[in-house]
């Protein structure tokens, strides 16, 4: 009798467990996740904003949106992991500025149970599951082609790129000097690390092409150099004498490819960062990390002057919310 | 004792637990799968509704803006065939009241961009391509179009997209087409906002398949998404759900444009179906463990009572003597079940004793008539002993006979005592010695030695003589020597021995044993077991005869009883 009662306990108890545990699993949760951009200005971190946004409302997640004031602040960017750290963020959608100084706050952040998802350049730490971004060598390899496709005789390029610790810009401008060298028609006049702020970089691009007049191929790598390496050639009315590829879009950079300043856009696809950022924070919290695969790549396309107002096109340099400027 | 039979039938919990349980889970299982189903139909139903709805609301949305389009158009057109101081004034009226409207433009029977109206923007001095305007489709149309969105190309640094809705002007002198383009981010966003549960979402198709916006127009681009629309125009407006994806459409009016409301059955039906599932199953299991433990304790009520009751008539059957009888607690049945074996307890108990009274006093009654019967053989060989002495003169020991004789006869009788004085007792042992040894003319001897004490202690009758019988028949009769016998009486501790020793023949064990066996047959008279027997219905067990012998050595017997006085027995 004693024993049967025991059982009998062991049972309800066992039953009693499961219903717990079953109705607490019924409880919807929000995952609440941060991203942490390099800037929050620039028509490129706006479209990542929108994709990510687009993704928190799908999957029902409680997104933070924050960036440092301008894109070589790692140390701010350090302080926001922290913080989010401190504030129960369960995963961080991650764009670093430096490669290496962000890797500590990261690591850090990981070894506090934070999930990291790093979109468009990563960080140099293991605790990354996933990087969603642009391949960086191939998008510097596609510029220079375009380059080299259009320009006949011999080349002689001048680099602007930005800070020399982004992985993304020394990625690319590695991509780009390679195809230039196997061309065998190509010369690497000089490089120039700017600030990724167009004003900046308009002077310092403008200083570049007085030093070095002979330049007839300008690649600039981001979206604020792209922007200032554009207005330095408008500015010294130099349209017609230097091929300018840029990278990213914004409305001065379209204006400028129609003028003929810009004559090529390496285009990425920031909502698809923003998006599926967001999307694999919430696959890693909810799923585990088997959905995930380990590097993913956005597509990036270029645009000129022949294909700028192709549907496709537009629909990818122009959104439709409208912003302000 | 018996050997308890092994069990093979099931136990009351066992066999109402079982099936109590397996009846409750059947017909929850029923139940769950029943309601499951039912609500899982009942779920795709109602996503499908909400679907439409959701289709439905944003093609009306849809077609009234394109409705709007047609009436500003009219509007616009009107003003075209104004004064041009009148029309400008009347446009940037319009335009005033009408934020939504990006520019109105107008053209050139070649297609040149002649004018331009918009609020607070100048349109580019060289226009690389405007999106606005296409000369052939404008002059194959005789009617107002409207263009698919596109973005507004003719401003700098300004790229709004727009829908642009163009029309002849037939009589509007230098200008031959005018174009209105209205903001799109309005529709946009609307369809933007647009969600069927929390994932779904619409989109805006042409008759050819070709998507007119996707909220997710980026995700497409960059192939990380796809829409089947090539299968989707080919279907006719309504709903079409499969087992992942339901697909409303839904014509917007006659642009030929369609709205395609797409939800996921996972999250409007699957997750509420498991939802519905896991609270089903946490119910479930609630009703089985409540109906397992209601089982458990009826079963409880009637089982461990009838156990208790089992208990105690097995223990009842172990040892019937000692068994004392405690109600058993439970339901009335038990309760009832109980009372009577209780009364059956009671009534065995006492027949029992009943029986065994009985028994000892129809033993004891026997015995006393055996002791009062005189085996007639030793009755005759002592008269004709007499007689012979008689015969041959010898008055003497004749006389010494019939007393010995008389003696005998006396004390057998003793006025129907069963107790006689120790004293008593060796008086008749002594008269058999003395009648025994005429008979035998001397063969053997024999000796008395009596604790004086012992004297007085009461014993019964005739113990001593079918001893001494059994002596002389089968140990000293067929001795040629002399034979000898000695009787002793002491005191042991508590108890009283008598002692009666041969030299006689002797008996092996398996003698011994008969002895104390058998009844005395066609004997007469007390044999040495109804002498054990007796002693020990009076006295009880721990009394009574020891016999050891060894052949061609002797006998010797024990009787062992306990001291008894005047007046102790009746207490017994």
């Amino acid at each position: 009798m004693k024993r049967s009662k025991s059982i009998l306990l062991c049972i309800l108890l066992t039953l009693f467990c499961l219903c717990g545990c079953l109705s607490e699993n019924t409880m919807p949760t929000q995952h609440s996740v941060v991203l942490i951009a390099k800037s929050t200005s620039t028509e490129f971190w706006l479209s990542v904003f929108a994709g990510a946004e687009a993704a928190a409302t799908e999957y029902n997640v409680n997104l933070t949106i924050i960036g440092p004031e301008t894109e070589e602040d790692y140390e701010a960017q350090n302080a926001m992991v922290e913080r989010a750290v401190q504030e129960n963020a369960e995963a961080i959608v991650f764009s670093a500025i430096d490669f290496e100084n962000n890797a500590g706050a990261i690591d850090a952040a990981a070894q506090a149970g934070v999930q990291v998802v790093a979109i468009d350049s990563s960080v140099d730490s293991t605790a990354v599951k996933t990087y969603i971004g642009t391949d960086n060598y191939a998008a510097g390899r596609m510029a220079a082609q375009t380059a080299l496709g259009r320009l006949d005789g011999t080349l002689n390029v001048g680099i602007v790129n930005y800070d020399i610790s982004s992985a993304n810009g020394q990625e690319r401008e590695r991509g780009a000097k390679d195809v230039f060298m196997e061309s065998g028609r190509a010369e690497i006049t000089a490089v120039i690390n700017t600030l990724a702020e167009a004003e900046t970089a308009r002077i310092d691009t403008a200083a570049l092409l007085a030093e070095h007049p002979e330049i007839n191929v300008l690649l600039a790598f981001n979206e604020p150099t792209s922007v200032g390496a554009a207005q330095a050639v408008g500015d010294l009315g130099l349209s017609e004498q230097v091929f300018l590829v840029g990278f990213d879009s914004n409305v001065v950079t379209v204006d400028c490819l129609q003028e003929g300043s810009v004559d090529a856009l390496v285009v990425q696809n920031p909502y698809a960062m923003g998006y599926l950022g967001v999307e694999s924070a919430y696959r890693l919290l909810s799923g585990g990390s088997k959905d995930v695969q380990h590097v993913v790549d956005t597509s990036t396309r270029i645009v000129d002057r022949e294909n700028l107002f192709s549907i496709d096109s537009q629909k990818a340099l122009f959104a439709f919310e409208q912003r302000t400027h | 004792m018996k050997q308890r039979v092994p069990h093979t039938g099931l136990r009351i919990t066992t066999i109402l637990v079982s099936m109590v349980v397996s009846v409750v889970t059947i017909i929850l299982c029923c139940c769950v799968f029943v309601f499951l189903d039912r609500y899982r139909s009942a779920m795709v139903q109602s996503a499908r509704t909400s679907s439409e709805q959701a289709v439905s609301q944003v093609s009306s949305t849809v077609e009234s803006y394109l409705r709007d389009m047609d009436q500003s158009m009219r509007l616009v057109r009107q003003f075209m065939l104004e004064e041009p101081e009148r029309r400008d004034e009347l446009l940037s009226a319009f335009l005033k009241f009408r934020p939504d409207v990006v520019a109105v433009t107008s053209y050139s029977p070649e297609g040149e961009l002649l004018e331009c109206w918009a609020p607070g923007r100048e349109p580019k001095e060289e226009i690389f391509q405007n999106l606005s305007f296409d000369l052939q489709t404008a002059r194959a149309a005789e009617e107002p179009y409207i263009m698919a969105p596109h973005v507004e190309s003719i401003f700098e640094g300004y790229y709004p997209w727009v829908v642009t809705v163009t029309a002849p002007i037939p009589e509007g002198g230098e200008a031959a087409w005018v174009s209105l383009d209205l903001s799109f981010s309005g529709i946009s966003s609307y369809i933007n906002n647009v969600s069927i549960g929390q994932r779904g979402y619409c989109f805006l198709m042409d008759a050819g398949g070709n998507i007119v916006y996707h909220p997710q127009q980026q995700l497409l681009y960059s192939g990380l998404k796809s829409e089947n629309t090539a299968a989707l125009a080919a279907l006719a407006d309504g709903t079409y759900a499969d087992d992942t994806v339901i697909s409303c459409l839904e014509a917007v009016g006659d642009s030929g444009w369609r709205i395609v409301g797409v939800s996921y059955v996972d999250e409007l039906v699957n997750r509420n179906v498991t939802e519905m599932l896991r609270l089903s199953f946490v119910l479930a299991i609630v009703v089985l463990a409540a109906s397992l433990l209601t089982s458990w304790l009826l079963s409880r009520l009637l089982d461990r009572p009838l156990r208790g009751l089992a208990a105690a008539m097995g223990s009842f059957e172990k040892d019937a003597d000692h068994f004392t009888y405690r109600p058993v607690g439970g339901t009335r049945e038990v309760q009832e079940l109980s009372q009577s074996f209780g009364h059956m307890v009671v009534r065995i108990q006492k027949l029992m004793t009943t029986v065994r009274e009985e028994e000892v006093n129809l033993r004891k009654t026997e015995l006393r008539a055996l002791q009062t019967q005189i085996n007639p053989h030793f009755l005759y060989n002592t008269l004709d002993s007499i007689a012979w002495m008689c015969e041959q003169g010898r008055n003497a020991d004749a006389v010494k006979m019939v007393h010995a004789l008389a003696r005998l006869f006396r004390i057998s009788i003793s006025q129907g005592h069963e107790l006689i004085p120790v004293a008593r007792e060796i008086e008749h042992a002594e008269s058999y010695l003395q009648i025994q040894k005429y008979r035998y003319k001397n063969q053997f001897t024999y000796a008395f030695d009596v604790d004086p004490e012992c004297l007085d202690f009461l014993c019964n009758k005739i113990t001593l003589q079918p001893i001494i019988e059994n002596a002389i028949n089968h140990g000293l009769k067929l001795l040629v020597d002399e034979g000898r016998i000695d009787v002793r009486v002491y005191r042991d501790g508590e108890d009283v021995v008598f002692c009666v020793q041969d030299n006689g023949v002797g008996m092996t064990p398996e003698q011994v044993e008969s002895i104390l066996r058998r009844d005395p047959g066609n004997h007469t008279g007390i044999g040495i077991k109804n002498v054990n027997d007796r002693l020990q219905i009076y006295f009880g067990r721990q009394y009574g005869l020891h016999i050891t012998s060894e052949p061609d050595v002797g006998t010797t017997v024990e009787i062992r009883m306990p001291q008894i006085r005047e007046g102790d027995y009746e207490t017994k």
